[in-house]
């Protein structure tokens, strides 16, 4: 399958990283410092990088600035730096995300997965079909009304189908929890009450690795929701 | 207004018809009055719609005790004082009659007093009449020795000079008045114009009583040394009549030789009579000595008799039975012949019962007289009366004049109890015994009013609104400024007053006169015009002084006066010029004022001083001096201003500000230095503390990252253990909890970041336009799952149209998120959960309040959940790091929002407040903006 360079300065996270990723069928190589990473990465084929930020002789921020010289693989950052600004300097910079410690292992799992389909699979956007909307790993097949989440099919109830195809259709638009609830129920929201929001959280659930930070149907606090143009 | 200014109209109008009636009532008999209105007053007291009615009546009530009361004080004093008029002219006593209650007149005071002073009249009117009276009636014939007459009082020496006059000749003499001529006389003329002898009377004793002259002749020889011109003869020559010249006989005695040629000035009195022997005055003497003596005698007997002609003519006229009720009678024996002097007229029946009764009592017989009466007779030893007037008085007054009372005297005196003759007797009779009653009148309105003033006097202006709460009521009058009303008020007294005042002049009344009010209280009109005055003037008066109190109770006296308003407005306009003048006015205004005083001053001085043009000199020299002084004082203002200006920065915040410090000096130069020192110390000192805060902030921060890492290891593992097929049950249950603990670190590290970030104001917020229904929909909808689990129902009340805010949407979510999450974790199951939100204040700010009930008992105090590491159940056992209501509170705050906690009982409150922004645009087009 894939190959998978894990770089942390801590020796027992990035066994542990393997363990979980070595049981999804990849294949793992492990290196300790930035330099030591980019070595490996001139030496094998590798399809996905996880570094760690602060790290001795070299640190993640540099190794990545280095490696985006010559390389376009997925880079995940897995740095205990939780705040605003470190994800925004590591996704700047080049990083495809950013996972803060401690982390869910299956929360890592499948944002590996999800940025490897991106590298692999689906790199190009198929327009041709009307009826199906795609944004970044979400896709939506209006004509079968299937619902996939980077290839893995959702099962999704009619309203929570219509919110989201409504949303995909206009992504990058915030829709009021009024104007969803007037779109989807054909009938005008008068003091529109929490319902939208119990299904948009059930969407979250079933389409996001994690729905507290999801990546595409994103809450606008006091505003309403949107999914994003592109993730 | 309207209706006070009928109710007085109608007052006045009341009071004009009752004043017959209800008046007369109340002065018949005040007791009567009072009672009747303390009954009307308690009948009324309870229905308040008769309240006002009854303060009429009771306002109505008391100008008619007032005028009542005046009335009966004028009835009081003018009938209770009497002029007693004596016998002799001019003389007279007031008296206020005080009689005991049910004590007869006769037996009072006053009829003493008054019988008194006729007593004394009578036996004075007793002398003269013996003077001029012979048997009763008036004898111009009698014979006057005017020696003996003039001795009367003092007795007579054995042998005197004297003349014998008939009495009406004495009396016409001095009348047309004594005249004296003056004569030139040589020494024997003048000799010769004396009689050759003196002719001398001689005093003897008769009937071992009476003093009775005879006459004696006796030669004296003149004394030729006699000074003649002692009497003023040459003032009194002039009057000399012409046609008397002619009768007097110039008689020149000369007992000595011829050789004295010398003529001197002798004072002659003019014989305008002759004695009853038909002789003149020089007849009687041989000596000028002698002459002068005797007609000095003359000349003060007819003077005397004259006065007492008068008095005698009065006292007729006084003790006629017409104008008089005392009755005497006086009985003396002169030359053994019984004279009776008396006005009950003789030979009448009167007079002779008066005379049996004078004998009855003399010997001793018990007294059946029904009049007053007074009897006595020295001789006898005898005095009688049912008076309280004593003897030893009685004696008194005879002992005055002796000589005309001689022991065998018998004095009577009554008093005619039908009082016919208008006399004071007369007038004590019909007033004294009603003038308790009308004192007692007087009194009782008088208390009436009294008490009817005071009452109102507090009640008035009192009203009490629908609650019952007391509250003063103003009139329209009283809302007009003090001064004004104080100018109405003595506008209408001046009014009133001179209309009184015309209207007696008018009448012609003398208000001092009391006989005038005598008279008067018998005419209606004249009691009409004092009961509608007095009600009148009081009404008035009233309707000033109650303005007057309520004024004072509603403490408008001094407020809603001119001199207030012209007061605040000079201290409005000296605050304003203070405060807007700025430093020229501030410094210069005093300035100037002390400048201007001392340059009089200066003048003054330098003019007194240097005389000439020298002291204008002097005067611009100091004028110089002062302009220098006048320029450092405004640059020393200016720099003081600069320097306020300064600290006025430093405290608006700007703790960097630093005073230049240049050109300044002294005091301002010291304070500039220290204000830039203190603005130093501030800036270190908040800038040290800035930097402690950063320092702890980063301190966390970084303490949290080398935690995270070796915490990721711990969670990773444990989550592998859990894939590893443990097979104790045990080993699995510690990994839950392993687990579990992991996780909860996590949370703790987490929190513990962003509180510090929080606290040292490291966070940077990004504000937009948040609905703050959304947000508590979404909020719900997100939790929802949650408190599904738990059992918790969600009400959401939204109260308000706006609830636009301006806040940082991810940090209001954290707010709400933490909020929500304490309620799950501390919430009861199964309880309800309300959110509303309302519009508060008058800042347009929106309140989101959040109440639940708590599971478990809260025992600390709301302000200490906020604070970091404070759960209310204390236990620390469950998830949560404690920080959540203190995340929560700081960036509601750092939002711009408030945040309280209400702890009421079990129920857990949460209010948070936000500034609502500006309603400038749809929600659709934030919503499009904000994509």
């Amino acid at each position: 399958m894939a190959n998978i360079l894990v770089c942390d300065d801590d020796r027992e996270i990035v066994d542990a990283i393997e363990i979980y990723l070595m049981q999804e069928g990849y294949t793992i190589f492990k290196a300790y410092d930035g330099q030591e990473a980019i070595r490996v990465l001139k030496e094998q084929q590798i399809h996905l990088l996880l570094i760690d930020i602060m790290m001795p002789k070299l640190d993640g921020i540099h190794a990545t600035l280095k490696i985006r010289e010559y390389s376009s693989i997925p880079i995940i950052f897995l740095s205990a730096k939780s705040e605003d600004n470190d994800k925004i300097l590591g996704l700047n910079i080049g990083a495809d995300d950013y996972i803060t410690k401690p982390f869910n292992p299956l929360e890592l799992v499948a944002r590996v997965k999800s940025n490897l389909r991106r590298y692999t699979t689906l790199g190009n956007l198929n327009t041709e079909n009307n009826a199906l909307f795609q944004v970044g790993g979400l896709c939506i097949n209006d004509d079968t009304k299937e619902v996939t989440v980077d290839g893995e099919s959702v099962k999704l109830t009619p309203i929570e189908y219509n919110i989201l195809l409504l949303l995909v259709k206009n992504c990058g638009r915030v829709f009021s929890i009024d104007q969803i609830y007037e779109s989807i129920w054909n009938e005008e929201a008068i003091g529109a009450d929490n319902t939208v929001a119990v299904h948009i959280r059930h969407i979250r659930e079933k389409i996001e690795i994690n729905p507290k930070e999801p990546r595409y149907l994103k809450v606008v606090w006091g505003v309403g929701y949107k999914v994003e143009k592109s993730v | 207004m309207g209706t006070e200014g009928k109710e007085n109209t109608e007052a006045v109008e009341v009071a004009e018809h009752i004043d017959q009636g209800e008046i007369a009532d109340v002065m018949e008999s005040g007791d009567k009055g009072d009672q009747e209105g303390k009954r009307k007053q308690e009948k009324v007291k309870k229905p308040k719609k008769t309240r006002r009615g009854l303060r009429t009546f009771l306002r109505i009530l008391q100008h008619a005790a007032l005028a009542a009361m005046v009335f009966s004080l004028i009835v009081t004093v003018a009938c209770g004082t009497m002029r007693v008029v004596g016998m002799r002219s001019g003389a007279f006593v007031e008296l206020f009659g005080n009689m005991e209650p049910g004590e007869s007149f006769e037996q009072s005071e006053f009829f003493n007093g008054v019988l008194g002073y006729a007593l004394a009249d009578i036996i004075r009117f007793g002398v003269v009449s013996s003077q001029m009276e012979t048997a009763g009636a008036f004898d111009g014939e009698k014979l006057v020795d005017v020696t003996a007459y003039n001795q009367r009082s003092t007795g007579l020496s054995g042998e005197y000079i004297t003349a014998v006059y008939k009495l009406e000749d004495l009396l016409k003499w001095q009348k047309y008045g004594f005249e004296y001529s003056v004569e030139k006389m040589t020494q024997e003329q003048a000799a010769a114009f004396l009689a050759k002898t003196t002719q001398v009377s001689v005093t003897k004793m008769v009937d071992d009583t009476e003093v009775k002259p005879y006459v004696q002749y006796r030669i004296v020889d003149s004394d030729s040394g006699f000074v003649t011109d002692y009497q003023p003869a040459s003032a009194l020559a002039d009057h000399a009549e012409p046609e008397l010249k002619s009768e007097r006989e110039i008689v020149i005695v000369n007992p000595y030789e011829e050789e004295v040629e010398e003529v001197s000035e002798y004072a002659v009195l003019i014989n305008r009579y002759k004695t009853a022997e038909g002789k003149k005055v020089e007849d009687y003497v041989s000596d000028w000595e002698q002459y002068y003596a005797l007609c000095d005698s003359v000349q003060n007997a007819a003077k005397s008799l004259a006065y007492n002609y008068e008095e005698y003519l009065t006292g007729e006229k006084y003790f006629r039975p017409e104008n008089s009720n005392v009755r005497f009678l006086i009985e003396k024996k002169e030359d053994h012949v019984t004279q009776y002097y008396s006005n009950i007229e003789a030979g009448s029946s009167e007079r002779s019962d008066c005379l049996k009764m004078m004998e009855k009592l003399s010997r001793g017989e018990k007294d059946s007289v029904q009049v007053p009466y007074l009897y006595y007779s020295p001789a006898e030893m005898v005095y009688r009366t049912n008076t309280p007037i004593g003897e030893s008085t009685v004696r008194e007054v005879l002992d005055q004049y002796a000589y005309a009372y001689p022991e065998d005297v018998r004095i009577w005196i009554s008093v005619d109890t039908s009082y016919s003759a208008p006399d004071a007797f007369k007038q004590g009779a019909e007033y004294m015994p009603n003038l308790w009653q009308w004192a007692m009148t007087a009194l009782v309105s008088g208390l009436l009013y009294l008490v009817l003033f005071v009452w109102q006097t507090v009640m008035t202006g009192r009203e009490y609104d629908e609650a019952g709460v007391k509250r003063i009521r103003l009139e329209t009058f009283d809302r007009i400024p003090t001064e004004g009303a104080l100018l109405i008020a003595i506008g209408v007294f001046l009014l009133t007053g001179w209309v009184c005042i015309v209207a007696i002049g008018i009448a012609g009344i003398d208000p001092t006169d009391l006989a005038f009010y005598r008279e008067a209280v018998r005419w209606d009109w004249f009691i009409a015009a004092i009961l509608i005055g007095v009600f009148v003037a009081d009404v008035i008066f009233t309707f000033f002084f109650y303005s007057l109190v309520r004024r004072i109770k509603a403490r408008t006296l001094f407020r809603n006066s001119y001199l207030r308003r012209l007061l605040s407005r000079l201290k409005e306009f000296a605050w304003e010029v203070y405060d807007n003048g700025g430093i020229v006015l501030r410094t210069w205004v005093p300035y100037v004022g002390f400048l201007l005083f001392n340059l009089l001053m200066g003048i003054a001085f330098a003019a007194l001083s240097y005389p000439g043009s020298g002291w204008i000199l002097v005067i611009l020299f100091t004028c110089a001096v002062d302009a220098v002084v006048g320029v450092m004082l405004y640059r020393d203002a200016k720099e003081r201003q600069g320097i306020a200006e300064g600290i006025e920065i430093i405290a608006g915040g700007r703790v960097e500000h630093q005073l230049n410090t240049e050109g300044l000096h002294g005091d301002n130069k010291t304070l500039a230095l220290s204000v830039n020192s203190i603005g130093k110390g501030i800036k270190e000192a908040v800038e040290i503390s800035m930097k402690d805060e950063r320092m702890k902030a980063d301190l966390i921060t970084n303490v949290s990252h080398d935690i995270k890492t070796p915490l990721t290891s711990i969670i990773n593992y444990v989550d592998l253990l859990k894939r590893e097929q443990v097979g104790s049950e045990k080993a699995r249950d510690y990994i839950r909890v392993l687990d579990e603990k992991s996780q909860r670190l996590k949370q703790l590290t987490d929190d513990l970041v962003e509180a510090s970030k929080i606290t040292s104001g490291t966070i940077s917020l990004h504000f937009e336009r948040i609905n703050l229904t959304e947000l508590m929909n979404q909020t719900i909808g997100e939790f929802s799952e949650k408190f599904d689990e738990k059992n918790l129902v969600t009400v959401m009340n939204v109260n308000t149209g706006n609830v636009v805010v301006e806040a940082d949407s991810r940090r209001i979510w954290r707010v709400m998120e933490n909020l929500f999450n304490n309620i799950y974790k501390y919430a009861m199951p199964g309880t309800r959960v309300y959110v509303s939100m309302d519009q508060v204040g008058k800042e347009e700010r929106v309140q989101v309040s959040i109440k639940n009930i708590s599971e478990n008992y809260l025992n600390c105090k709301p302000e200490e959940l906020t604070e970091r590491f404070i759960r209310g159940d204390e236990s620390r056992t469950t998830e949560g790091s404690g920080l959540g209501l203190s995340i929560a509170k700081n960036l509601t705050l750092a939002q711009g929002g408030t945040f309280e906690i209400e702890l009421d009982g079990d129920l857990f409150k949460v209010f948070l407040t936000f500034p609502l922004a500006a309603v400038e645009e749809q929600e659709e087009t934030t919503g499009k903006n904000n994509a």
